[in-house]
């Protein structure tokens, strides 16, 4: 259904006009980052030319001396100041950066604590912010706020864990003020799913199509992510870095890991100062154990910038990849001592220190990372791995199944769940989440010897002999491996008994006789062949009996599985 | 008083001595505030005039004036003036009382017949009193109403509130400016709200001045009032009631407040709705410039919200509605104006602890403490700092010493009783409080505390009379009322609780969607108990939620809605805002066993997945199709399970919210 949001052809002369109109706006209110986002697109469509006539740069409506210079302190980061003395304006661009150099101030005050303690500041010291919230409240109420102080309005609801109403806030915000997209990208990470996606009341503006990319990307929904940014990419975005960089999450997580690297090495082949997103490049180097790519990409990242966050996570992921997960950690914190609100670096920080069998520690970073992002299942995963080793597997599948439920076609997640279910010994739902992995690819490769064991624990003998043969077929080549080895002469004894019980004396050997080839079940498997041998000596010896008679009874066997239930109490080996 | 010129008197011709001089120099020295000169000169003329009464008063007057009381009090009494002449009984009195001798003070006032006094005064036929009661031309029921406020100001010194209170009024209503009479029964709480409001009707206003003048008045004294039961949405529009009584009624509250600011250039626009963007800051150029502004556009009453009177009742007025951003900026703005200002400080000092400005009350106790060590108000200022920053002893001792400066400055008190509380030293605090409550007789807040206090200490029902007695004094305060549905709630009376709840929400919030003080958040969060109890459960999750957006992030709340949630089987539901409640405060006990509790439940209830089947499935033999979603979704397993409260015993602690009143 995005298709028909879509469809409608960018004009890109218009989509000009506003990204300057758009530009300046954001810059002369202080907000950079958006600023620097319109740039960018902007940028990218620079071969698009305005004519002449839509020049409308000389028409700067006269600033006001109080704006600029607050303006002026607010640049130099002198926040208080700028709020003192725009408190009495009440032009729209001045009465923002009243609010806007409180609120960062507040939060400047809040990182400048931090610095001394390094845990994050507690959440529940926050008076001034609710002071703020209260005088735009106030503001909100007599409808005095435009869209950009909406958009502060919004922000600071959200950092006081209001989201319902920060989500509508935004809604206002994007409504009055299109072009900001700071205002779309915060909304986007309040989006819970795709149905409230759909019902939220959003401007028609080619703003739209960038914004639902993002949310289906943040979403986890990297497909429909994938078709708006192709088509983007076909409508004369196909220089913007930004759509690429988001083409290359996307890839990471469809798993394309090779795709999602060449597409970051484009990326840096055309942006080589670009910092952003980086940390997700170095996760990608990370998972392919490219250690000199990573190696290098360290250096680059140092050489640009030390103190980003970006480039924080990077060497990170570089110490930890070459096991020194202290030094790791050390860079984590120190990206989260500059921005407290940056996800990666406190999932990263997590598994470091599920590295270094800090549980404790592991929650918090875990927590955190939920905290800023409710969608990252690695956090949730990593949430249920630490309850796993405290031993609390009640909240061991509640994590799980978050993660589970944020990607629903990731074997890794439900097997997990699987083997929860099975340590509570719910062995239906267990085997229930096993199936699922199973169908789902089982990258792990453990789902299907774990799913044969609980038909077989279910008395299921028919399906449990399937999935052995299964995984038989799968594995039978693989060897030396010790684990799996120990597994499939287990799967091999499974089956020459199952065989045995049932009859088919043919697979019975063939599967016996492969036991002998282990040692461990050697003595079992010549059990098994003389068993075998004695059956068909005595099968023999009936068909000479009495023909007819026996060929019911060997039907019987061979077809209906209810006998063999019976034939398994005679079995000496029934295990 | 500079009568000098009147001649009735029999002035003693010496060779060339005028004693009208001397008595004019008396009176210029003592205008110079030079005591010891106009002393001197005062002696030399009652030497001079052998005794004259009026000559001795005025010797008199300059002892007063030198802080020399007894002497005073020995020179009238030994010529026996304190009987005979009205002023002079007055001026004695006057004496005895700044000497601290009240029961001989009152002996003396007692020895004057008023009556005959008074008599003399009405028939005004022949009597030494009539001419010797006045030495100048005051008017005589103006003395009147000083010796009877006098008097009371003895009692009142004497621990007779009763009967100093009705001097007071009796001196109110001889002259209706005496305000110190008015400020006297108000500023001491000596009546209730209720009461107030009568002796301000009862008041012969009309009779005493002009329609103008008597509109005046009736407005300041209005804004003396007691605040406690007025709600920002509709009293402001007392002050500007002769205005515009065209005001919309409906108006929001916002709107009204901004009224406020809009009072000083009414007649320009009465719209109070435009977009406008009135600052507070703008409030304050305004009155600044106010002088400055066109007189004739500007009515009396207009001009009067100049004096910071006025200002100072706005911002008690937000005191008391809990917008204590707005009222520190009010009192900071008349500060500035007037560093001292007698009436605002309390205020504003209450307003910075509220507002924990430890800071800003360090350097005003140190100014004050430094210029006044002989103001209770001082030492106040300074208990209340150690009382901010948690130094309890300190603050007691200095909160003791304010109190042994002025027994009647209640809301030291009242801060005394606080930081027992904190403490949970109930008895003590109580002792306090019961101590502020003989003191205020009209003010409802220490029965109050004193009702909280029983119920921390778990006598419900003392509570519950302390808490009937404070709503009988201020039956409309929503704070009484919230008790009230506090003490119902622990009666296990759910129905009346919510009735307290809605009615105190009703005084807090009078219009929908109005900005409720974030104050207000344990009234919604009680509410929210209270219909959980009564099995309401949206509406209880509505107020508790209401109650989050008052104030965010507050780790009750959220395990409050997470409770409801668990009680509606919303199990995920509950494992979510559990988990929020416990990532702010991590020992809440209530928050990790229901989190047990509900995790474990909802392992039990939920599918693996969400779109599991119901029964096993088949394996087929290298087929990795997933296709089976066609099986009807199962119900939750035990999706039946009720939780009921019972086998939950712990009990959300609402006894917390109690204490929010404090302070």
């Amino acid at each position: 259904m995005e298709g028909e949001i879509i469809q409608t052809k960018l004009d890109l002369i218009n989509v000009k006009k506003d990204l300057i109109i758009g530009i300046r706006e954001c810059a002369q209110r202080g907000l950079y980052h958006s600023a620097k986002w319109l740039a960018e697109i902007n940028f990218s469509i620079v071969d698009v030319t305005l004519p002449p006539d839509v020049h409308t740069s000389n028409d700067l409506p006269l600033e006001t001396e109080a704006y600029l210079l607050a303006k002026s302190y607010f640049d130099l980061k002198e926040y208080d100041r700028c709020s003192f003395f725009t408190e009495s304006c009440t032009d729209s661009k001045a009465r923002f950066l009243h609010l806007y150099s409180q609120y960062l101030s507040i939060e400047k005050k809040k990182l400048d604590n931090m610095t001394d303690s390094n845990c994050p500041p507690d959440p529940t010291k926050n008076n001034a912010l609710r002071q703020l919230c209260a005088v735009l409240k106030e503001d909100y109420f007599l409808h005095k706020l435009d869209g950009y102080c909406l958009y502060l309005y919004g922000i600071v609801l959200k950092k006081l864990d209001l989201n319902s109403l920060a989500m509508d806030i935004f809604t206002d915000a994007i409504n009055e003020q299109p072009l900001h997209w700071g205002a779309w990208q915060e909304l986007a990470l309040l989006v819970p799913d795709k149905t409230t996606l759909l019902s939220l009341r959003l401007p028609d503006h080619w703003m739209k199509s960038f914004f639902l990319a993002h949310v289906y990307l943040e979403q986890l929904n990297s497909e429909e992510a994938l078709d708006i940014y192709y088509d983007l990419h076909s409508q004369g975005f196909e220089k913007s870095t930004y759509v690429m960089a988001q083409m290359a999450i996307a890839y990471h997580n469809r798993r394309e890991l090779d795709k999602a690297i060449m597409m970051f090495k484009d990326l840096l082949h055309s942006d080589p100062y670009r910092l952003d997103n980086l940390d997700i490049y170095s996760n990608l180097l990370y998972v392919k154990e490219m250690k000199t790519e990573l190696a290098n990409l360290a250096h680059t990242a140092v050489n640009i910038d030390k103190y980003r966050v970006e480039t924080c996570c990077v060497i990170g992921n570089y110490y930890s990849l070459r096991a020194e997960h202290s030094k790791a950690v050390l860079y984590f914190q120190r990206a989260l001592k500059l921005n407290p609100q940056y996800l990666s670096a406190w999932t990263l920080m997590g598994h470091e220190f599920m590295e270094m069998k800090n549980t404790n520690a592991a929650i918090q970073s875990y927590r955190q990372a939920i905290e800023v992002n409710r969608r990252d299942y690695r956090a949730w995963y990593g949430l249920g791995q630490t309850y796993e080793i405290l031993k609390m597997p009640f909240y061991c599948i509640y994590y799980y199944k978050q993660a589970q439920q944020l990607r629903p076609n990731d074997s890794r997640m439900i097997l997990a769940l699987g083997e929860t279910y099975e340590k509570l010994e719910k062995h239906e739902n267990a085997l229930k989440c096993y199936y699922k992995a199973c169908n789902l690819g089982d990258v792990e490769g453990t789902a299907l010897i774990k799913l044969a064991k609980l038909y077989d624990k279910l008395d299921e003998a028919d399906n449990a002999a399937a999935a052995y043969t299964e995984y038989c077929l799968k594995e039978g080549d693989q060897r030396g491996v010790y684990e799996t080895e120990n597994e499939i002469y287990n799967a091999y004894q499974y089956l020459a008994n199952y065989h045995l019980k049932r009859g088919q004396l043919e697979d019975a050997h063939a599967y016996a006789y492969k036991c002998i080839e282990y040692d461990e079940i050697k003595e079992q498997g010549k059990a098994l062949l003389k068993e075998i041998a004695n059956r068909r000596g005595e099968l023999e010896a009936q068909l000479l009996k009495s023909t007819d008679q026996s060929n019911q009874n060997l039907t019987d066997c061979t077809n209906d599985g209810n006998v063999s239930n019976m034939e398994m109490v005679f079995s000496p080996l029934n295990n | 008083m500079a009568g000098d010129t009147d001649t009735e008197m029999k002035t003693v011709h010496t060779d060339n001595i005028n004693i009208d001089n001397y008595r004019k120099l008396v009176q210029t020295y003592l205008n110079l505030h030079a005591y010891n000169t106009a002393l001197f000169w005062a002696d030399k003329v009652v030497a001079l005039t052998s005794g004259n009464p009026r000559d001795i008063y005025w010797l008199a007057q300059c002892m007063f004036l030198l802080k020399q009381f007894h002497r005073a009090v020995h020179l009238l009494r030994s010529k026996n003036l304190d009987k005979t002449y009205i002023l002079c009984n007055y001026l004695t009195v006057r004496c005895l009382l700044e000497a601290n001798e009240f029961n001989e003070a009152l002996k003396v006032l007692n020895s004057m017949d008023m009556e005959v006094f008074l008599q003399a005064n009405t028939i005004s036929s022949y009597n030494v009193s009539v001419e010797a009661g006045m030495f100048d031309d005051t008017p005589k029921y103006q003395v009147q109403s000083s010796v009877l406020l006098l008097k009371g100001r003895v009692l009142e010194a004497m621990d007779n509130r009763g009967l100093a209170s009705d001097c007071y009024k009796q001196a109110l209503q001889c002259d209706v400016y005496c305000f110190e009479a008015f400020d006297a029964l108000t500023q001491h709480h000596m009546l209730s709200a209720a009461e107030e409001q009568e002796l301000l009707s009862s008041l012969p206003i009309s009779q005493q001045c002009t329609i103008e003048e008597a509109e005046v008045l009736y407005t300041l004294y209005k804004s003396k009032l007691k605040k406690y039961n007025t709600i920002v949405g509709i009293v402001p529009n007392k002050n500007k009631k002769l205005i515009f009584n065209n005001t919309p009624l409906q108006t929001s509250t916002v709107v009204i407040r901004k009224n406020f600011a809009n009072v000083l250039d009414t007649t320009r626009d009465t719209s109070t709705t435009e977009n406008t963007n009135i600052s507070e800051n703008e409030v304050n150029k305004n009155l600044d410039n106010k002088v400055a502004m066109d007189p004739s556009e500007t009515s009396v009453q207009v001009r009067l919200q100049n004096s910071l009177d006025l200002v100072v009742s706005q911002a008690e007025l937000y005191y008391y509605n809990c917008d204590y951003v707005q009222c520190s900026k009010l009192t900071e703005h008349i500060l500035k104006q007037d560093p001292y200002h007698t009436s605002c400080l309390p205020i504003h000092i209450s307003c910075q602890v509220e507002l924990k400005r430890s800071d800003k009350l360090f350097t005003l106790a140190h100014n004050l403490v430094d210029l006044y060590p002989n103001l209770a108000i001082s030492w106040f200022a300074v208990g209340c700092y150690y009382y901010v920053i948690g130094k309890r002893d300190s603050a007691r001792k200095f909160l003791a010493k304010s109190t042994s400066l002025d027994r009647l400055f209640g809301p030291a008190w009242l801060a005394f009783g606080h930081s027992f509380a904190v403490e949970n030293e109930h008895d003590q605090a109580m002792a306090a409080y019961f101590k502020a409550s003989q003191l205020m007789k009209g003010c409802h807040l220490p029965l109050l505390y004193i009702g909280l206090e029983c119920g921390l200490t778990n006598n419900v029902r003392l509570a519950e009379r302390f808490f009937q007695q404070a709503q009988l004094i201020a039956p409309d305060d929503p704070f009484v009322m919230h008790e009230m549905g506090v003490i119902a709630f622990q009666n296990l009376e759910y129905k009346a609780a919510e009735k307290h709840f809605q009615d105190a929400l009703a005084r807090v919030k009078p219009i929908k969607d109005s900005i409720v003080p974030e104050r207000w958040e344990p009234l919604l969060n009680n509410l929210g108990h209270t219909c959980r109890k009564l099995k309401k459960y949206e509406e209880a999750l509505e107020y508790h939620h209401q109650a989050s957006v008052l104030s965010p992030q507050s780790a009750g709340t959220y395990s409050a809605i997470g409770y409801v949630h668990a009680l509606m089987n919303n199990t995920g539901e509950a494992v979510h805002w559990f988990h929020k409640a416990l990532g702010l405060r991590r020992d809440d006990t209530f928050s990790t066993t229901m989190l047990n509790y509900v995790i474990e439940q909802l392992s039990i209830e939920q599918l693996p997945y969400p779109d599991a089947p119901d029964y096993i499935p088949t394996f087929e033999l290298a087929a990795t199709t997933g296709e089976d979603n066609t099986t009807h979704e199962s119900e939750s397993i035990n999706a039946g399970r009720q939780i009921s409260a019972s086998d939950m015993s712990i009990e959300i602690d609402i006894s917390d919210a109690n204490t929010f009143i404090k302070e």
